[in-house]
């Protein structure tokens, strides 16, 4: 008879040995020593705030800002309050941010299948592009386009170019479409929702035509240019009967003994400067993003559809890119949340965003609560990318992997 | 073809080669391939063979004629150590050594790193980076402006890479571990010299306000770059554990770091968190700036590691668990190594990114190597207009390490033979 | 082998990490903290009834004592302008100095006897308000204007050290002659500073319908402003001044005649500390002081001169309350040979910029003793007596 030998049981163990009460022991010590670090960092910074006398509280909100903020997309007053203020800075980052993401992207994705180009020149330079402008700081980046903006010639010396376009020091100034009052822009606003739902389903059909018939349909491109075509005939018609238009377009125009330009839109040199140089910096980044892409989609995939006889631009456009997404997005979207927190470096080249423009506040308004509301705006903008990242992740997964 | 007028030699025929067309080899060739295979090929070379002309002629001229180079050379010691040598920081002193020393510390470890792998790349950056800093001593400034203990301390570097190299190559420290450990401790010695030791003569203590240039620079990208890695490591394990709390702590950790931009956090561990400790609680501002940095870019770290275990095969951590390895182990021998090795370039992505958000140190009035030429040119009127000769130079300064860095991050990869399964 | 080196790593890790850290040696400073509270809570255990008002004492003993925490430390550290000439400025060796660095250098002269005790801080205008409040800093002499809101949220300022209003900076090229003229002008103006929201009240008190370049620093400001990205600067007369001088050709901008704030610039301490605040006070008066009674750095008195006023300011005869400012006996003549007197000071900073003191309002007030023969500046201090 052999013997057996004796299998370790659960009985041998001693209960405070047992994995769950470790684990759950650990857990909770864990969690109370740092929900305690935390209250005594915090009761800390109370007790501070009292001894010191340094202000707190947010009653500050809705008193008068009275200080001047230098750039605005929105209107603004001095004697606006904090709070509107502060939108007029969220906003001037958000204006950063959503610019600078679209622009960085369509530079990036040309650079990204640039440097996978055939033409050796075109792919060289691609990569030089990249190796030099994502190892540098974009600190560095920003002052030196800062300073390059700055060597143009001032106002009164600048290029005009065609009467229209203005370009020196203090920023570019083009035409640009203004509402006419507050019913023209409802008026405006209602048509450019129909217009866009027309568009979108104009361009679902013409998809749908396309891949069921296999006739070429063109949804992109008609998909954009019939709401156009029809914007405009709308516009016509309603300035024909009404005789006042949704909008008019208004053209830069020096004023004044300075020169100062008014009228038309402005993209003034804070502007300029952080889209140049987030969006130059931010490209190599998601050129290499693009390019890891392309490349994780099989070589068989771009045989195939040559072979199928698509151009390579079709190949590239309808089978290499829809499936070069699924790696792609992820990490772009977490370029675009990483742009959005760089445009915070716009205080060095005088552009007024959220950061800039709430240490001036700090001026006259209690520092630690302006801290907390720039740890929350920013907190917000970043979960926004990360929801918009899991949207995307999620429908991914209802059409399958592959 | 000649083949065709000689009559086949005997028993078989063979086939005759079929030799390319003459525009496929060659230089001709390829050109061809690579430049003119097609009509928009050629559009696109033309094109951008013209803009890069345009381009180069432009920059050329900019760099020989236009640039005034001399702000470079005015500058010139205080872009590598800031305000480190000045009057203020160390009275009565010559305080320049002090990093020297810890120049030759660090190029006898680069020698022995050397020494002891014996690889092309190791080589390559010893000799460069000692030839270069060598070169240094050569520099035309006058005597008096760069001194002959100067001179000398920087030729010898030479001779402690060598040291180096035959310490590993002799003795018995030319072990990974023992260079990793001595790589420790020459950073520590590095900021002991740099800090300084009260009441020792000829080491008096250096406010780490007066610490500046590419030394500020490069003391807070080595410091973060050696505990962010394990301090992310950490937060990925945390955050992929199966127990809630350790689970939620780690989450909110990462998304907090990496939601708010870096220079917000900075700012406010220059103004707040002094709030939360005594008087004189030994926090200073650069060990707070450090500490930021640091956890700034674990957070970032976490996520990346994070993806790489998530790319893991289930398989091989389940195979751990069936020869009976420990949890623990498996994660640390298994999963973990792998991981890693998978994202290696992200990791180093990371390290990258660390360097160049040294940079933002500006904001808590430290003086790197930007600022310290920014405020520079602002404060000395002739050269005000050479602010960008200040910016193109710090950016090649910040490119030479960068691009040094992803080309080791590179043929560690090759090395690894990482994509290579 | 690999154990030893792995401990010896580990030592000196620790060792590192305290000296890196430790911003000078101040155990004894705390332990005799440390000591007063613990007597303290005793007589609070035996007084339960006196308990909310020794809580509040309590405080003040935490709170208090920065003149001590300073000695400990064994520099002061002030809060101070890199970029501005003559006031606050890095020179061509890194070295920051100038006229608001040298009342930080008296001040280090006064608690730790050594004018290089000091550490400067550099700050923008934006980030000061947030800087003085994290307590971090000892003192801020940096260009900055005393306001009721400052003084409520910042810290509390000693006396004026420079009287000044803001003006306007254009280039000549511009012909502009008033500051009427200006209507419809972009002007460069920082942000975080009092002339900031000023410029703001003209703007919309005259409708001039400007429009601003807000710029971070110094830097970018006057950057912005030679490049021609505006047609005005904005700033204090002497910080315009202060630019003008540090121009390639200064004759090409002209400061326009006309102030349209009032603008007294001087050092702020943080609240919740008297003694310092006293201190800080009384260093400022001594460097006035000695310019009133012809005291210079060449000239300072070791021995009783017969001159009571400053026999006392020199510690050779009675006091002026140094003990209870904890200043030593003799800080007047340390002070004074080390950085000289408020006027020895403006020659040395500002009269190179071309700001004439003469009949201006940064002239002393009266030279002493003479008090009915005023020379009309307002430069004034309390009688240290
Ligand atoms: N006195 C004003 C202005 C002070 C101020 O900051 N002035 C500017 C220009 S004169 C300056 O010194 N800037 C230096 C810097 O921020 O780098 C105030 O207290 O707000």
């Amino acid at each position: 008879m052999a013997t057996v030998p004796r299998l370790l049981t659960y009985q041998d163990i001693p209960v405070w040995r047992h994995i769950l009460i470790i684990q759950w022991t650990a857990q909770i010590v864990s969690g109370v020593v740092v929900v305690a670090l935390v209250i005594w960092f915090f009761t800390n910074i109370g007790n501070a705030i009292q001894d010191r006398d340094i202000p707190y509280g947010f009653s500050f909100l809705s008193r008068e800002y009275q200080t001047p903020i230098g750039e605005h997309f929105i209107p603004y007053e001095s004697s606006d309050t904090f709070l509107y203020a502060f939108g007029v800075a969220i906003t001037n980052t958000l204006i950063v941010a959503v610019a600078g993401v679209i622009l960085a992207t369509l530079l990036g994705i040309v650079i990204g299948v640039a440097r996978l180009s055939g033409n050796w020149l075109v792919s060289k330079l691609a990569t030089v592009y990249i190796e030099f402008f994502r190892n540098v700081p974009l600190l560095v980046q920003l002052l030196f386009w800062f300073f390059i903006i700055l060597a143009l010639p001032p106002v009164r010396e600048g290029y005009v170019i065609g009467g229209m376009l203005y370009v020196n020091n203090g920023g570019i100034s083009l035409p640009w479409p203004h509402v006419s009052g507050y019913a023209a822009a409802l008026t405006w606003v209602a048509l450019a929702v129909v217009a866009v739902v027309i568009g979108v389903a104009l361009n679902k059909w013409l998809s749908y035509r396309e891949t069921t018939t296999g006739k070429p349909s063109y949804p992109l491109i008609i998909g954009i240019a019939a709401p156009l075509l029809l914007g405009a005939i709308a516009w016509l018609v309603l300035s024909f009967a009404t005789g006042d238009s949704p909008f008019f377009i208004s053209t830069p125009e020096p004023q004044g003994r300075f020169g100062r330009i008014v009228g038309g839109f402005t993209a003034r040199t804070g502007l300029l400067v952080m889209l140049l140089g987030l969006v130059i910096y931010t490209a190599s980044f998601i050129a290499e993003i693009v390019r890891a892409g392309i490349q994780s989609v099989g070589r068989g995939q771009t045989e195939a559809a040559r072979a199928l006889g698509l151009s390579p631009m079709n190949t590239l456009r309808r089978v290499v890119f829809p499936q070069a997404l699924r790696v792609i997005i992820p990490p772009l979207i977490s370029q675009c949340l990483n742009l959005t927190k760089n445009s915070s470096l716009a205080g060095a080249v005088g552009y007024s965003d959220l950061t800039s423009v709430a240490l001036t506040m700090t001026q006259t308004a209690p520092a630690v609560s302006i801290f907390m509301l720039i740890m929350g705006a920013y907190l917000a903008m970043s979960l926004t990318w990360s929801l918009i990242g899991n949207l995307y992740n999620r429908r991914l997964q209802f059409g399958g992997r592959r | 073809m000649a083949a065709q007028t000689v009559p086949p030699p005997a028993p078989a025929p063979i086939p005759d080669p079929v030799l390319p067309p003459r525009s496929e080899v060659g230089v001709t060739g390829w050109l061809h391939a690579n430049l003119f295979s097609a009509w928009y090929n050629t559009v696109l070379t033309l094109v951008f063979g013209l803009i890069i002309l345009l381009a180069l002629g432009f920059g050329l001229n900019w760099v020989f004629n236009t640039a005034e180079w001399t702000v470079v050379v005015e500058l010139g010691g205080r872009f590598i150590i800031g305000q480190y040598n000045t009057e203020a920081a160390c009275p009565g002193q010559n305080c320049f050594w002090r990093p020297q020393v810890a120049l030759l510390l660090v190029m006898a470890l680069l020698g022995m790193a050397w020494g002891m792998s014996g690889n092309r790349v190791a080589r390559v950056m010893a000799l460069v980076s000692a030839g270069g800093t060598a070169a240094l001593a050569l520099l035309p400034y006058s005597m008096e402006t760069m001194g002959l203990d100067v001179r000398l301390l920087l030729v010898a570097n030479l001779p402690a890479l060598a040291l180096g190299w035959a310490l590993a190559r002799y003795t018995s420290l030319g072990t990974g571990a023992r260079i990793a450990m001595l790589g420790v401790a020459v950073f520590l010695i590095t900021l002991l010299l740099l800090r300084g030791l009260p009441g020792v003569p000829g080491l008096r203590p250096v406010s780490v306000i007066y610490w500046g240039g590419l030394m500020l620079n490069l003391v807070l990208a080595v410091g973060g770059i050696t505990l962010s890695l394990p301090i992310g490591i950490a937060l990925a394990l945390g955050r992929r554990s199966s127990l809630p709390v350790v689970k939620v702590l780690c989450v909110t950790f990462i998304e907090v770091f990496r939601g708010v931009p870096l220079i917000t956090l900075l700012f406010m561990s220059q103004v707040l968190v002094p709030l939360a400790f005594p008087e004189n609680f030994p926090l200073n501002s650069l060990l707070r700036a450090g500490i930021v940095i640091t956890l700034f870019s674990a957070a970032y770290m976490a996520e990346n590691i994070r993806g790489g275990l998530q790319a893991l095969h289930s398989g091989q951590e389940e195979a751990a668990r069936a020869l009976g390895l420990p949890g623990w182990e498996t994660t640390l021998l298994i999963s973990l190594p792998q991981a890693i090795r998978n994202v290696i370039p992200a990791i180093v992505g990371q390290f990258i990114g660390l360097f160049k958000d040294t940079s933002l140190v500006y904001i808590i009035g430290m003086l790197d190597i930007v600022e310290i030429g920014r405020v520079f040119v602002q404060g000395n009127a002739e050269y005000r207009a050479n602010a960008k000769e200040v910016f193109v130079f710090v950016a090649l300064v910040f490119w030479v390490f960068t691009y040094g860095m992803s080309y080791i991050s590179q043929r560690i990869e090759e090395h690894l033979g990482v994509g290579r399964r | 082998m690999s154990r030893k080196v792995l401990t010896l790593v580990v030592v000196l890790a620790v060792a590192m990490v305290a000296l890196i850290a430790c911003q000078e040696d101040n155990t004894a400073a705390m332990e005799a903290l440390q000591r007063e509270n613990a007597t303290m809570e005793s007589e609070m255990a035996a007084m339960e009834a006196r308990m909310a008002e020794m809580e509040s004492m309590t405080a003040e003993m935490m709170e208090g004592g920065r003149l001590e925490t300073v000695k400990a430390r064994g520099n002061l550290i002030c809060a101070g302008n890199n970029s501005l000439a003559g006031f606050g400025a890095a020179d061509a060796a890194g070295n920051v100095g100038g006229f608001d660095i040298d009342l930080c250098r008296a001040v280090a002269v006064a608690v730790l006897g050594d004018a290089n005790a000091l550490e400067i801080r550099p700050t923008t205008a934006a980030e000061r308000g947030p800087t003085m409040q994290s307590g971090e800093v000892d003192i801020m002499s940096r260009n900055t204007t005393w306001t009721s809101s400052r003084n409520a949220q910042w810290g509390n300022f000693a006396p004026t050290m420079f009287y000044d209003g803001q003006g306007f900076m254009v280039p000549t090229s511009l012909g502009v002659n008033t500051l009427a003229e200006l209507e419809g002008a972009k002007i460069c103006v920082q942000q975080g500073t009092t002339t900031e929201l000023n410029v703001q009240d003209f703007d919309n008190q005259n409708n001039m319908n400007l429009e601003f370049v807000i710029s971070a620093d110094n830097i970018a400001t006057n950057a912005a402003y030679l490049a021609g990205n505006c047609d005005a600067l904005t700033t204090d007369r002497s910080g315009l001044v202060s630019t003008r001088a540090e121009l390639d050709n200064p004759a090409d901008h002209v400061i326009l005649p006309g102030t349209i704030s009032e603008e007294p610039l001087g050092p702020v301490v943080p609240h919740g500390d008297e003694q310092w605040y006293d201190l800080v006070s009384a260093v400022m008066g001594i460097l006035i002081y000695a310019e009133a009674y012809g005291i210079t750095q060449s000239n300072v008195p070791t021995a009783v001169t017969g001159d009571s006023a400053v026999d006392r300011l020199f510690g050779l005869e009675g006091d002026y309350g140094q003990e209870d400012m904890g200043l030593s006996k003799t800080a007047a003549q340390d002070i004074i040979r080390a950085v000289g007197n408020y006027g020895e000071i403006y020659d040395r900073h500002l009269t190179p910029l071309g700001l004439a003191r003469e009949g201006s309002r940064n002239a002393l007030w009266s030279a002493a003793p003479c008090t009915d023969c005023p020379k009309g500046g307002q430069v004034y201090t309390a009688p240290l007596r």
